[in-house]
């Protein structure tokens, strides 16, 4: 088929579309959702009795602010990445704040360990916040995913795992304000490792889902 | 952090291979950037007429990149073809108020890579079978060539309980090595179909014979 034939044939087989959202909008309608669901959990399970003393303390907060912006950039970064003229180096974004996530959990890890002693270094197991962050992140993993859907043409990967990064960071974000962790040292691993589950499954799977998203139309 | 990943003009310019023309560029790009621009955002609300012009006018440009990046004619007919399939795929991706031209370079480069990375992985097994052709004939070992045999038996086995479209892209594009739009020619179906139909057989040949996704 010579190139001018294809092009009457795609001409032929047109549909209209539905422009996509620009990065910021998608970003904010997409954080919107997240925010909502987490509000929702918030107040089917009520917030965590001590956060205020830890909010007070400036114990908890950075780790908040950080988990937060963490889930804001990777979010505009999947956004950008998914549209064809746009920077690779998009996907960069989001890797301060989440340096500076993890500096947070280590420094409290470092502050208990001086507080307590070696028994801070205790490690115990957490079901219930390995659940909680992939029972959230992954479906709005999903959302995000079909939201970014243009994207399965050009970065499917990187659009993906940093759609998984945002979920888990915002819902590892809602599970701090829900649940009672008091081991830094379990946060940084319970959290730390459901936020790398939820970004691998992303990873792995997310361009199937991207594609299935874009067959579908 | 840069919106954009293309100097459009410079690379131009290098493409055309004349000095004196990326003077000339700016003036007429802008003209015809907004004219695609506004074909584009037509084209979105469904208008089979300005799609059909914006790629007829992009066409001499997508060959342009095609053929600096590829050397070969008929693969770089090819990387036009999948450009404009590309297109044709995300055009909700292209949004009105930014300009066209970066978005259409962004891709068609994109396509071209990916055909210059499949040559490479084709010129890799290539590579490994001529270093096959060094090693012992099958026939010097009884066990080696009723192994073949066999492997050979499962594969025509696998292959016959193909669907008919599946087999018919597999035999014409990997077994018979033609290009896509001579295996659409032949078959009758759309390269867009050859290409999934294609990669499902080899797929399935792949779950089938291996056990592995």
């Amino acid at each position: 088929m010579q190139s001018e034939d294809l092009i009457h044939c795609l001409a032929d087989n047109l549909r209209p579309v539905r422009p996509a959202r620009p990065p910021g909008a998608a970003a904010a309608l997409w954080l919107g959702l997240a925010i909502a669901v987490i509000i929702g959990a918030v107040l089917f399970l009520g917030l965590r009795r001590d956060l205020a003393e830890r909010l007070v303390s400036g114990f908890e907060a950075p780790q908040l602010v950080t988990a937060l912006a963490t889930g804001v950039l990777a979010a505009f970064a999947a956004f950008q990445l998914a549209l064809p003229d746009r920077s690779r180096l998009w996907a960069l974004l989001p890797l301060p704040a989440a340096l500076g996530w993890l500096a947070t959990m280590g420094w409290g890890c470092l502050q208990d360990f001086v507080k307590i002693g070696p028994e801070a270094l205790h490690i115990g197991v957490s079901l219930p916040c390995f659940s909680f962050i992939l029972g959230l992140g992954l479906p709005l993993t999903m959302v995000m995913l079909r939201l970014s859907r243009h994207g399965a043409w050009f970065s499917p990967g990187p659009v993906a795992a940093l759609g998984g990064l945002s979920a888990a960071a915002i819902a590892s974000l809602g599970l701090s304000l829900i649940h009672h962790l008091d081991a830094a040292l379990m946060v940084l691993i319970w959290h730390g490792l459901s936020v790398l589950v939820v970004t691998a499954i992303a990873a792995k799977l997310g361009p199937r889902v991207m594609r299935l998203a874009r067959s579908g139309e | 952090m840069p919106s954009t990943c293309l100097p459009t003009t410079n690379m131009l310019s290098g493409l055309m291979g004349k000095p004196g023309l990326a003077a000339a560029l700016p003036d007429d790009r802008d003209a015809r950037d907004l004219r695609w621009s506004r074909l584009m955002a037509a084209a979105q609300a469904g208008d089979r007429r300005a799609y059909e012009d914006l790629l007829r006018e992009c066409l001499p440009l997508l060959r342009q990149i095609c053929r600096a990046r590829l050397r070969d004619a008929t693969e770089a007919e090819d990387a036009v073809q999948d450009t404009l399939l590309t297109i044709h795929r995300a055009r909700a991706s292209y949004d009105a108020s930014r300009p066209f031209r970066p978005w259409l370079i962004a891709i068609t480069e994109r396509r071209a890579l990916d055909r210059i990375r499949a040559r490479g992985r084709r010129s890799g097994r290539e590579a490994a079978l001529d270093l096959a052709a060094e090693l012992p004939a099958p026939e010097a070992s009884a066990d080696a060539a009723l192994g073949a045999n066999r492997a050979a038996a499962r594969l025509r086995d696998a292959m016959q309980e193909l669907p008919e479209s599946q087999r018919t892209a597999l035999g014409l594009t990997k077994l018979q090595d033609l290009t896509l739009q001579e295996a659409s020619a032949r078959s009758g179906m759309s390269i867009g179909a050859i290409k999934v139909a294609t990669h499902r057989a080899v797929q399935t040949l792949r779950r089938r014979l291996t056990g592995k996704e």
